[in-house]
This record gives structure tokens, C-alpha cells and sequence, in this order.
């Protein structure tokens, strides 16, 4: 059994804190290599059996160093690819996408149509990376297919977002048909697989957020302790200090409960999104914080400070938003606590 | 799993225990302070017999040697089961008794230890009119003669001094040196001659603190825990407790009386207002953390991995989301919360939303404020840099 200290250690050192946005597709190479991929799948179908505790504490290092490769939907559609009973070649599968292959995913929900011929057409918003993709998997009204991208039928577009550290693209699909062949499910199973793979988003969304938010808070205190002013360092001025300490302690409750939820079985979509919706909020406040405490250098486009606020920004609104996820939370509650 | 069964078996029984024990009308029951103060003393003495007083003592005490996961399910029940918190014996079964496993002689331990479970209680005599935040400035003066102590001074914010039969009494007997350094820890009997106390009237209309005058008191030598000049160090035993134990069955009653905001929710027709959904959504989720950061302190503390300020960060956690919960309550209980309740003792669950609100500033100032907390995660967590030390009156 792997030690979640080890990995974190692995991570720190695979991903130096100082070098943040790392080249992506250096990064992807390294995250295969370091078997990154292989976490969540259980060891008789070649994973290596890692909770999510684990693949947690990868994605809360990668949100630290604001990752750009795409390691969090890659490891939700090998977990949907290792859950399949119906792919064909599934071991083949689980074999190319463990070492590196990615099928990409959308990170927003998609208005996907099946016609009756069974072909399927809309689009799927916010997909990462879908430019180093071979597949994407693409659910619909009672399946879940893995559709190869150079397909005709099927166009890929980028828009350039705020957030310099992601690239998310729109793919459209226009009457494409379903290889039989590329099935992952059909109606109840393909309605599980969703279901746990919303959940799990909403839990690596969070720990992405709570590394940022934790890398951000750093460098806006090292900034602090260094910065002179009136002939002392800025950190020394209590008004600064109570700032810096209420983010800490944010950061501190909230990833207390990712913690706490990662190795919690019980924890319901609804608990995790809701998870994700304060996680978010937290990483906004930090970062609106750290641009504010940085002062003047920290609207600069040479100072690092505000990846960590349009990163923050992005994740509000990835899994979906704050409002929905906490009208959930509250529906949920208020059947959990009835008098 | 085993130990989810186990724990599974445990809520059970906790919950039929309730059921046949839980004592019913008691906010109606607490409308003047005789009443509270006996109801209070018969709750804790069934929780005795029951066996769920004091689950994190030692287990050779009887309803001790609870392991955490096992004091979680009591607090959740007891909150479930809208009991009365034990107000009166909150510093008993915490401060003293965390003072005395960890710093009080065995005759010490012998003595008062089982007389806490028979309802003796304690207060706290730590602050001062110009010790507060600043706590080491204390100035109550002890004199050692002969065999006695002879004390004189002023102490405040005592909590519920006014019922209790014993102090945890902090003083002066040095002025040399660090000003920590010259302080003794006492156990003062309040009965004694030279005690004087007066309850100070809150912004709640209620009296949960006092003032406790001291003239020519006389404490016996051996009434002294640790040596004469180590009341500091003892001291922190005593606030530790506080900052560990005590928050995590606050954190977990909070999370077990949500059932009150659920209903008031239903009460007011709002279950389809995405607005409140959301709002109690949110404070679920900052009660679901305020549990876990204290779940993971006492671990960490188990383990002896508490790192300095650890316990800052759970007491602001707390404090705020109590703070939010109180207000979201009073925000949804509307014109209902604004009429004055009879008697509001406690910092959550009174029956009234605007009360809880009120009594919710005691952790937000109490037990070292929230200004303080955010000095110590700031210096010694951040490693912010701290302000010179001496400062002159122009």
C-alpha cells in the first residue's frame, strides 16, 4: 500500500512548487510514466487499486502548481472505461489509456440527441484538451459511447479562455453514429457511470481548488514577509496578518471535509458537489485576497499572482455552479434532518 | 465493517436511552434561575447513571474510555434528542477534570474527580478587568503565610460562577522575571470567607458571567496544582481541553440540532425558495467542515501530530459558523426571534434564534478571541513576522 505522504512527495517532486503552469505535454508524459493513470482502476484490471484519498492528494498537488495537463477528466473516463461490460477490447483499453492515451471528457453538460436512427448530435461544452484527444465520451438519453474525434461528423473548436493554464474546447456533433464496438452502456449501467463520475468531479475539482488556494495563500505571505514598507515588512501589520490568517483558516475547515469525504463511501454526489461549490468559493476568496494584498505588482501580467484568481474563476463554474450544487445540498439536508 | 456496526448498535441504545430519559419542556421549565440551575443538576446527574457524561474521560471512570468515533454518536444523539446542554457542569467535566489527569496530584485527583460526577461544580477564575487577550498580565495577588495563601484581586467573565462550588483559580505570586513566570495555579473554594460574587447583566438579559471579588481569601498550600510559579503551564492543560474536547461535542451538537433550521424552513412554506435552499445548503456544508477540522485535530492530537495554532484555526472555525448559523436562524424565524425569551443561558439551542445569536460573541470573544487566534495562525503558522514588542505612551 502506497502512503499518501509518498505520493505526495512523488508529486512535489515530479511538480515543483515554483514552476507553476508546467508544459503541458511534458507534464501528460510524466504523469503517465509516473502510472498517475492506473490510481483509481483495481488491480486485477491493471490499476493499482488506490483510493480516492490518493488520486485526491495528486489532484490537490497538480492545482498547486496549476496544471495544464488533463489529468482529471483522463482519470474519470478510465474509471468509466474499467467499469464498462461491454466494450469490446476493454483490456486493450484500460492498457492504452492507462499509458497515456486520452479520452476526453466535457466538464458542463452537453445536449446530447440520440435520433432514431441512433445517431447522435449536439454539443458537448468544455472539454480540456480535447486538441491531444483520440476519443470523447459522450453520454446520452440511456448510453454512454466513446466517440473517436477525426470522425467527420464531428467538430472540434477552441475558444481561449481567461484562465492561461486550461484549454477547453466545444465539440459538435452532427448526426454521428455509434460504433457498436465503442459501447461503454446502455440505460441503468450508463446512468451509474454518470452518476459516479459527476461525483468524482466534483471531488477533484475541489482538491484542485484547495491546492491552488493553498499555493496562492503561500506566495501572497512569502510576498508579505518580504515587501517593505515604512521601513518594515508588510506581514508585520496586524490588519494584513488577520487577512492571511481568516484565509488559512477557510482553507484549513474546507479541506478538513475534502479529506474527510475522500475516504467517505457514504458521501453522496450531492455532498461532494456541495463539496466543490464551498471549495470553490474559498479558492475565489483566496485569490481576490492575494491579487488585493499583493497590491499594485499583483495586476501585472509578470507577476504570477493572478493565474491563481482566473484558475479559481474558471473552477466556479466547471462541474457546475455554485448556486445549483448548494440548492442540491440544501434540498438533501432538508430530507436528512427532518424533526 | 465492524466498527460501524458497533458504533450502529451504541446510537441504539444512546437513542433508546433518550427516548425513556430525555427530559421534555425543559427551555419552557427554564424561566427563572432556580429552576435552570435544578434541572440542569438532574439532567447531569441521569447522564451519570446513564452513563453518558462524561464519555471522554479515562475509561476507569464509569461512561468513560469512549473512543472519538463513540463520543461523536452520543453528541449527535444528545442533540438529535434536543437535550439541554450541561451548562453547569461544562467546566467540570472539562477544564477541572482535563486539569486534573493532566496536572493534579493524586490526592488531588482522588478527591475532586469523583465529587465532579456527584455535581459538584467549577468555575473558571482566569481573566481580569485589565487581563483579557493579555492573560499573563494578571495582577490577583497570592502571599504565601505559613500554610495559606492569602489572595486579593478581581477576576471576570467567570462563566456560571454564581452556581459553582469550586474555582480554577490563576494568580500572582511572583513579579520577577517574565511575567509568566510568577503565576500559581489555586483551587479556590467559593464558599470562602472574602469571596464575593456578582453576576454581570449580558446583552442577552441573562447573567452567565460573573465577577468574583477576592479580600484577604485564604486558600490552603495544598489546594495548589503544580508548583508555585507553574500556573501557566498548567493553565494551558486546562485551555487545551478547551480548544479540543469541548469543540468537537460543540461542533457535533451544532451538526445534530439542523433539524431546527429543516423545520423552521417547513414552517415557513420556503422548501421550494432556491434562495434559502441554497443558503442552508452552504451551512451545512461549513457545519459538515467545522466537524471534520475538529475530528482531525483531536486525531492529529491522538497521534501527536498537533502542530501550534491547529487549535486556533478550530476555534474561528467554529465560532464564525456558529455565528452564520445563529444569524440564518434569526433571519428565518423573522419577527418570532425579536420578542424576548425568559432564559437564554447556553450558545446554541435556547429556543431562541436572536439569543443563540447573541451568546454565539462568547466563542468569538471567550477562551482567547478571535483576534488573538488570528495573531497566533498568522505568527507562528505563516511565520508573519511580529511587531515590535515595546511600545511608549507619547
Amino acid at each position: 500500500m502506497i502512503e499518501l505522504s509518498e505520493l505526495r512527495d512523488a508529486a512535489q517532486k515530479a511538480f515543483p512548487a515554483d514552476e507553476l503552469i508546467p508544459d503541458r505535454d511534458e507534464s501528460w508524459k510524466l504523469i503517465a510514466e509516473m502510472g498517475w493513470l492506473m490510481m483509481p482502476l483495481p488491480e486485477e484490471s491493471g490499476g493499482l487499486g488506490l483510493g480516492r484519498d490518493a488520486v485526491t492528494a495528486i489532484n490537490l498537488e497538480l492545482g498547486r502548481v496549476l496544471s495544464s495537463a488533463p489529468l482529471v477528466p483522463a482519470l474519470l473516463t478510465v474509471q468509466a472505461i474499467g467499469a464498462s461490460e461491454s466494450l469490446v477490447d476493454r483490456d486493450s483499453w484500460i492498457e492504452r489509456t492507462c499509458s497515456g492515451e486520452y479520452v476526453a471528457l466535457n466538464l458542463l453538460p452537453g445536449d446530447i440527441a440520440l435520433a432514431d436512427a441512433g445517431t447522435l448530435s449536439g454539443t458537448l461544452p468544455a472539454v480540456p484538451d480535447a486538441d491531444m484527444a483520440s476519443h470523447v465520451l459522450v453520454f446520452a438519453k440511456g448510453l454512454s459511447a466513446l466517440v473517436p474525434l477525426d470522425a467527420p461528423s464531428i467538430s472540434v473548436s477552441e475558444r481561449k479562455l481567461w484562465d492561461e493554464s486550461r484549454r477547453l474546447f466545444d465539440i459538435t456533433l452532427d448526426n454521428c453514429a455509434v460504433d457498436e464496438s465503442l459501447m461503454l452502456a446502455r440505460d441503468d449501467a450508463s446512468h451509474d457511470i454518470a452518476n459516479r463520475l459527476h461525483g468524482e468531479l466534483q471531488l477533484a475539482l475541489a482538491a484542485d481548488c484547495l491546492g491552488g488556494a493553498n499555493a496562492a495563500l503561500d506566495m501572497t505571505v512569502e510576498y508579505l514577509r518580504t515587501r517593505k514598507q515604512f521601513s518594515r515588512p508588510l506581514a508585520m501589520f496586524q490588519a494584513l496578518k488577520h487577512r492571511c490568517a481568516d484565509l488559512k483558516t477557510h482553507i484549513a475547515a474546507t479541506e478538513a471535509l475534502l479529506w474527510s469525504r475522500a475516504v467517505d463511501a457514504d458521501a453522496s454526489v450531492t455532498d461532494l458537489g456541495a463539496l466543490k461549490a464551498l471549495a470553490a468559493d474559498v479558492y475565489r476568496f483566496v485569490t481576490e485576497e492575494a491579487i488585493q494584498l499583493h497590491g499594485g505588482i499583483g495586476l501585472t501580467d509578470e507577476h504570477q499572482c493572478h493565474l491563481f484568481m482566473k484558475r479559481a474563476m474558471l473552477n466556479l463554474s466547471l462541474g457546475g455552479s455554485g448556486d445549483e450544487l448548494k440548492e442540491r445540498a440544501g434540498r438533501q439536508a432538508l430530507e436528512t434532518y427532518s424533526a | 465493517m465492524t466498527e460501524g456496526k458497533e458504533l450502529e448498535g451504541l446510537r441504539q441504545e444512546v437513542r433508546g436511552w433518550l427516548d425513556a430519559n430525555a427530559p421534555r419542556g425543559w427551555r419552557e421549565s427554564y424561566d427563572n434561575h432556580e429552576a435552570f440551575a435544578q434541572s440542569q443538576r438532574e439532567w447531569f446527574a441521569k447522564l451519570v447513571e446513564g452513563g453518558y457524561a462524561i464519555p471522554h474521560w479515562p475509561a476507569e471512570w464509569p461512561g468513560g474510555g469512549r473512543s472519538l468515533a463513540e463520543q461523536k454518536v452520543i453528541y449527535e444523539e444528545l442533540a438529535r434528542a434536543d437535550t439541554p446542554r450541561l451548562l453547569l457542569s461544562f467546566v467540570s467535566t472539562y477544564h477541572a477534570a482535563s486539569t486534573f489527569f493532566e496536572c493534579g496530584s493524586e490526592e488531588q485527583k482522588a478527591r475532586y474527580l469523583p465529587k465532579i460526577l456527584e455535581g459538584e461544580t467549577w468555575c473558571q477564575g482566569f481573566s481580569e478587568p485589565n487581563a483579557g487577550s493579555d492573560l499573563a498580565a494578571l495582577k490577583t495577588k497570592a502571599e504565601r503565610k505559613g500554610d495559606v495563601y492569602v489572595v486579593n484581586g478581581q477576576k471576570v467573565w467567570s462563566t456560571m460562577a454564581q452556581y459553582a462550588d469550586k474555582c480554577l483559580l490563576l494568580v500572582r505570586t511572583s513579579s520577577d522575571g517574565p511575567k509568566q513566570a510568577g503565576i500559581t495555579y489555586l483551587l479556590m473554594d467559593m464558599k470562602a470567607k472574602g469571596v464575593t460574587v456578582r453576576p454581570i447583566n449580558q446583552i442577552q438579559g441573562d447573567q452567565e458571567f460573573c465577577e468574583i471579588f477576592l479580600d484577604d481569601v485564604e486558600i490552603p498550600v495544598e489546594e495548589r496544582v503544580g508548583e508555585e510559579g507553574q500556573g501557566w503551564a498548567v493553565a494551558q492543560a486546562t485551555l487545551a481541553s478547551e480548544r479540543g474536547l469541548t469543540l468537537m461535542e460543540l461542533s457535533y451538537r451544532m451538526q445534530g440540532a439542523l433539524w431546527r433550521i429543516a423545520e423552521l424552513i417547513r414552517k415557513n412554506g420556503l422548501e421550494e425558495d432556491a434562495g434559502v435552499l441554497r443558503d442552508f445548503g452552504h451551512l451545512v456544508t461549513r457545519i459538515d467542515c467545522t466537524c471534520a477540522i475538529a475530528d482531525q485535530f483531536l486525531q492529529n492530537r491522538i497521534d501527536g501530530a498537533e502542530r501550534v495554532g491547529d487549535a486556533s484555526l478550530v476555534k474561528n472555525t467554529y465560532s464564525r459558523v456558529l455565528r452564520e448559523y445563529s444569524l440564518l436562524g434569526t433571519r428565518l424565524g423573522g419577527i418570532d426571534e425579536q420578542y424576548q425569551a425568559p432564559i437564554t443561558f447556553g450558545d446554541l439551542n435556547t429556543g431562541n434564534w436572536m439569543a443563540d445569536f447573541m451568546n454565539s460573541y462568547a466563542w468569538t470573544i471567550a477562551g482567547g478571541s478571535e483576534e488573538v487566534q488570528r495573531n497566533i495562525i498568522a505568527e507562528r503558522m505563516l511565520e508573519m513576522q511580529r511587531e515590535p514588542k515595546d511600545w511608549v505612551a507619547s
